[in-house]
C-alpha cells in the first residue's frame, strides 16, 4: 500500500516534470476555449450541436494524450534502465503498476480540469459556455474517457519493446477506437444476418470504451432518443440513475481487467528476467 | 378458517356494492335540477347557473345560453358512462362552467353534434376525451382547459387510455382559440375536417398537440407546444398553414419532433420556431410544400428529408443543432437562402450568399434506413469522418444552392436559460485543485 503511493507520488512527480504533459496541457486547453468561439451563442444545455461538437473534440484529443502519456511512462522505465534498477528492491509489481496508474491519472485530470477550468472562467466573462449540468457531465465523460485509455496504455506500454512501437500501437488504437469504429463495424457486420446486428453492436460497443462513454454521455445529456428504437430499453435504463451506477461498475470492470492483463504480462517478464 | 373468513368479508362487500350500485342506476332515473331547468327553458333562453354542483349526464336538445354565475363555481359532475354534456341543438352557448368526468370511458365530456356552438371559458378534467364534435361546423371554443383526470386501477396508465382534448370528425369551418390542454392523449386532433382555424392555443405532455389527418385548409397559427412527442402533426392534408409556433423540448421519444410532415402536400408552414427537439422538421413522402422563415435551434436534427419532393425550403435558419439536417431519396427541392451554422461558406460578390453550395449527405440516413442497428453512431466521430468521405452522385442531393452567409436578424433562444456562474465557479475550483497538484509535483524537496 505505502509502495503504491510512493509509486503513485514518484509518477506525479515525473509527470509534471515531462514536457509532453504541458504541450498536452496546452492543446487540450486551446481546443476548449476555441469551443467558446464556435459557440458564440450564448449558453448551452443538453445535447445540442455545440455539445455533440465537444464531445467529438475530446474524443479526438483525450485518448490519444492519454495513450502517449501512459505507454511512454512505462517504455521510458525499461529504456531508462530504471526498472533493472527498481526490479531488485522487494516491491510487488502491483504496487508498481497501481501507483503508475494513479500517478499517471492525476496528471491526465489535472490537464483535463485546466482545460475546462479556463473554459468555464473565460466563458462566464465572454457570456458563452456550458450550463452547470452540462458542464459537469462533459467533465465526467473527459474523466472516464482519460481513466479508461490510460488502462490499455499502461498495457500497451507493457507490451511495446519501446517508445516507439508504444507510438505505433497507440496511434493505431487510437485510430480503430475513434474514427476507425463506424467504418469497421458496418464494413464487418453487414455480412451479418439481419437480426444479429444489433446484438453484435451492443456487444462489440462494451469493447470501445470511447463509445461506452460516448453513448453514455449522449443518453445523460438528454439526446437518448436519437439512437433509435433499437436500443429504447438500453436508453431507459440507462436515464435512471441506475445506468450511472451501471456504467462505474462497467467502467471499473473493464480498467481492473486491463490493469490485471499489463500486471501479469509485466509480472512475468520480471520473473524472467 | 380464515379462508372461509375472508370468503364472507368478500361476500358482504360485494352485497353492499350491490345495493349502492342499485341506488346510483336508480338515483339516475330522476333528471338533475339543472336537467329540469333546461327541459322548462324555452327556445333562446340565457340560463344564469348559480354556484354548486349538479349531477350530469346533461342533455341540450335546443337553442340556449348556459351562463355560470360571475366568480361562482358553477360545476357539472358526471359519473355515469354518458357524455356529461351533450349539445343536440345548433346556437348553444356554454360559458363559464367547470365539467367534472373523471370516469374512465368512451363518451366525452361534452359531445357536440349540432352547428354554431361556443364553448367558452371551461374547465374540463376528463378520463376519456375532452370535446368531441362529430358534423358540428362553425362552432368555436375559446379560452378552454382541458386536463386529464382519469385514474386506472391496478395497472400503469398507458397513453392509449387517455382520449383526444378535442376530437373532430366530420367537422368544418371550427375555430379554436386560447385554449390550453394538456397531458391528454392528442391535443385537437381532425379527421375529415376542412378549414378550421386553431389559434394561440397551449398543448403540454401530449401524444401530439395538433393533429391532422385528412383535412383541408386548416390553419395552425401562433400556437404553444412544450414536452408533446410532436407539436404539429401534419398527416394526409392539403393545403394547410401552419405559421408562427412554437414547438419545444419534443425530444423524449424515439419518434419526437415539432412540426412533422407525411403525405401533405401544398402546405405552408412558415415563422415557426422549433427548439430543442429530436427532430425540428421532419418531411416525409410530401411535395410541394412552402418551408419559410423558420427558426430551427438546438434540435438533434434540424430538418429531415425523406422521400420528399418539390418543397420550397427557403430564408429557415439552422442554428445550434447537432446535425443541421438528414436527407434521402429527396429532389427536386429547391433550397435556397437558408442559414447553417455548421456551414462555412465563401462570399466572393458581397451578397451575403455564400456560392459554395450546402450539400445534405445521405449516407447516414440510407445507412439506418437499411440497418437499424448502425443509428447508435449518429454524429459519432467516425461517423463524420465517413460522411466526409462518402461524395458519390452529388449531384442529386438536396442542395442550398446559396446559403447565407449569417443568421438573418436576431436569433431567439425560447427554452429557459441557466446562468454560467455556477460553472465558472466549479471550473474556478477545478484550476484552483489543479494547479495546486502541479505545485506539488514540480516543487524541489
Amino acid at each position: 500500500m505505502i509502495q503504491t503511493v510512493h509509486f503513485a507520488i514518484r509518477e506525479v512527480k515525473l509527470g509534471f516534470r515531462n514536457p509532453w504533459a504541458y504541450s498536452f496541457m496546452g492543446l487540450f486547453t486551446l481546443f476548449m476555449l476555441c469551443l467558446l468561439l464556435i459557440n458564440a451563442q450564448g449558453y448551452v444545455q443538453g445535447y445540442s450541436g455545440i455539445t455533440g461538437t465537444t464531445l467529438n473534440l475530446i474524443l479526438y484529443l483525450l485518448p490519444l494524450m492519454s495513450l502517449l502519456l501512459g505507454s511512454f511512462s512505462l517504455t521510458a522505465e525499461r529504456e531508462d534502465g530504471s526498472w533493472e534498477l527498481l526490479s531488485t528492491y522487494p516491491i510487488s509489481t502491483w504496487s508498481f503498476i497501481i501507483g503508475k496508474y494513479i500517478g499517471l491519472s492525476v496528471v491526465l485530470l489535472v490537464i483535463v480540469s485546466i482545460g475546462f477550468g479556463a473554459a468555464s472562467i473565460l466563458g462566464l466573462a465572454a457570456g458563452s459556455g456550458f450550463g452547470l449540468q452540462t458542464y459537469l457531465q462533459l467533465l465526467t465523460f473527459s474523466t472516464s474517457v482519460a481513466l479508461f485509455f490510460l488502462a490499455i496504455a499502461l498495457l500497451v506500454g507493457t507490451l511495446a519493446k519501446n517508445r516507439w512501437q508504444a507510438l505505433t500501437v497507440g496511434v493505431s488504437i487510437w485510430f480503430f477506437a475513434i474514427i476507425g469504429w463506424p467504418p469497421l463495424l458496418i464494413a464487418t457486420l453487414g455480412f451479418l444476418p439481419y437480426p444479429m446486428i444489433k446484438p453484435a453492436v451492443t456487444f462489440l460497443t462494451f469493447l470501445n470504451p470511447a463509445e461506452l462513454s460516448r453513448l453514455f454521455t449522449v443518453v445523460k445529456l438528454g439526446g437518448g432518443a436519437i439512437l433509435g428504437p433499437e436500443y429504447y430499453e438500453w436508453i431507459k435504463w440507462i436515464k435512471q440513475p441506475a445506468g450511472s451506477i451501471g456504467f462505474i461498475a462497467m467502467a471499473a470492470a473493464w480498467i481492473g481487467t486491463v490493469i490485471t492483463a499489463a500486471q501479469l504480462i509485466w509480472e512475468r517478464r520480471r520473473s524472467r528476467a | 378458517m380464515r379462508v372461509i373468513q375472508k370468503l364472507m368479508y368478500a361476500f358482504i362487500l360485494l352485497a353492499i356494492s350491490t345495493l349502492i350500485g342499485v341506488g346510483i342506476v336508480k338515483a339516475e332515473g330522476t333528471p338533475s335540477p339543472l336537467q329540469v331547468l333546461i327541459n322548462e327553458a324555452h327556445v333562446g333562453d340565457t340560463l344564469h347557473i348559480p354556484a354548486g354542483t349538479y349531477k350530469g349526464p346533461i342533455v341540450i336538445d335546443k337553442p340556449l345560453q348556459l351562463v355560470a354565475e360571475s366568480g361562482a363555481g358553477a360545476t357539472i359532475s358526471n359519473t355515469s358512462n354518458e357524455p356529461a354534456l351533450q349539445i343536440k341543438a345548433n346556437n348553444v352557448s356554454i360559458i363559464g362552467l367547470t365539467i367534472l368526468d373523471e370516469t374512465i370511458k368512451k363518451q366525452p365530456a361534452i359531445l357536440v353534434q349540432a352547428n354554431d356552438v361556443l364553448l367558452d371559458d371551461l374547465q374540463i378534467r376528463t378520463g376519456s376525451f375532452g370535446i368531441i364534435m362529430r358534423k358540428a361546423n362553425n362552432g368555436k371554443v375559446l379560452n378552454t382547459t382541458i386536463d386529464w383526470a382519469g385514474v386506472v386501477q391496478d395497472r400503469p396508465l398507458k397513453l392509449s387510455d387517455k382520449g383526444n382534448g378535442i376530437d373532430l370528425y366530420d367537422s368544418h369551418g371550427n375555430y379554436f382559440a386560447g385554449n390550453t390542454i394538456s397531458s391528454m392523449h392528442d391535443g385537437i386532433y381532425m379527421e375529415n375536417s376542412d378549414r378550421n382555424l386553431i389559434e394561440d392555443n397551449q398543448f403540454e405532455l401530449l401524444r401530439y398537440g395538433v393533429h391532422c389527418m385528412y383535412t383541408k385548409g386548416t390553419v395552425i397559427r401562433n400556437n404553444i407546444g412544450n414536452l408533446n412527442i410532436t407539436g404539429a402533426m401534419i398527416m394526409a392534408v392539403r393545403d394547410v398553414e401552419v405559421s408562427g409556433n412554437q414547438f419545444t423540448k419534443q425530444s423524449e421519444n424515439v419518434n419526437s419532433q415539432g412540426i412533422l410532415l407525411f403525405d401533405a402536400h401544398h402546405t405552408i408552414i412558415s415563422g415557426n420556431h422549433v427548439e430543442g427537439n429530436r427532430v425540428g422538421l421532419y418531411v416525409e413522402q410530401s411535395t410541394k410544400n412552402k418551408i419559410v422563415d423558420n427558426a430551427v435551434i438546438g434540435n438533434f436534427i434540424g430538418i429531415q428529408l425523406l422521400d420528399a419532393e418539390d418543397n420550397d425550403i427557403q430564408e429557415n435558419q439552422f442554428v445550434g443543432n447537432v446535425a443541421s439536417a438528414e436527407a434521402r431519396n429527396s429532389i427536386g427541392n429547391l433550397l435556397e437562402s437558408n442559414y447553417w451554422d455548421s456551414f462555412q461558406g465563401i462570399d466572393t460578390d458581397g451578397d451575403g450568399k455564400s456560392e459554395t453550395t450546402y450539400a445534405i449527405n445521405p449516407f447516414f440516413q440510407s445507412l439506418v434506413k437499411a440497418r437499424p442497428a448502425f443509428q447508435l453512431f449518429f454524429q459519432s466521430p467516425g461517423m463524420v469522418f465517413l460522411e466526409d468521405l462518402y461524395q458519390s452522385d452529388r449531384q442529386s442531393w438536396s442542395t442550398d444552392t446559396s446559403p447565407l452567409m449569417q443568421p438573418s436578424g436576431k436569433l431567439k433562444f425560447v427554452l429557459p436559460t441557466q446562468t454560467l456562474q455556477n460553472s465558472a465557479v466549479v471550473g474556478a475550483g477545478l484550476l484552483i485543485v489543479a494547479l495546486y497538484f502541479m505545485y506539488l509535483g514540480v516543487r524541489k524537496r
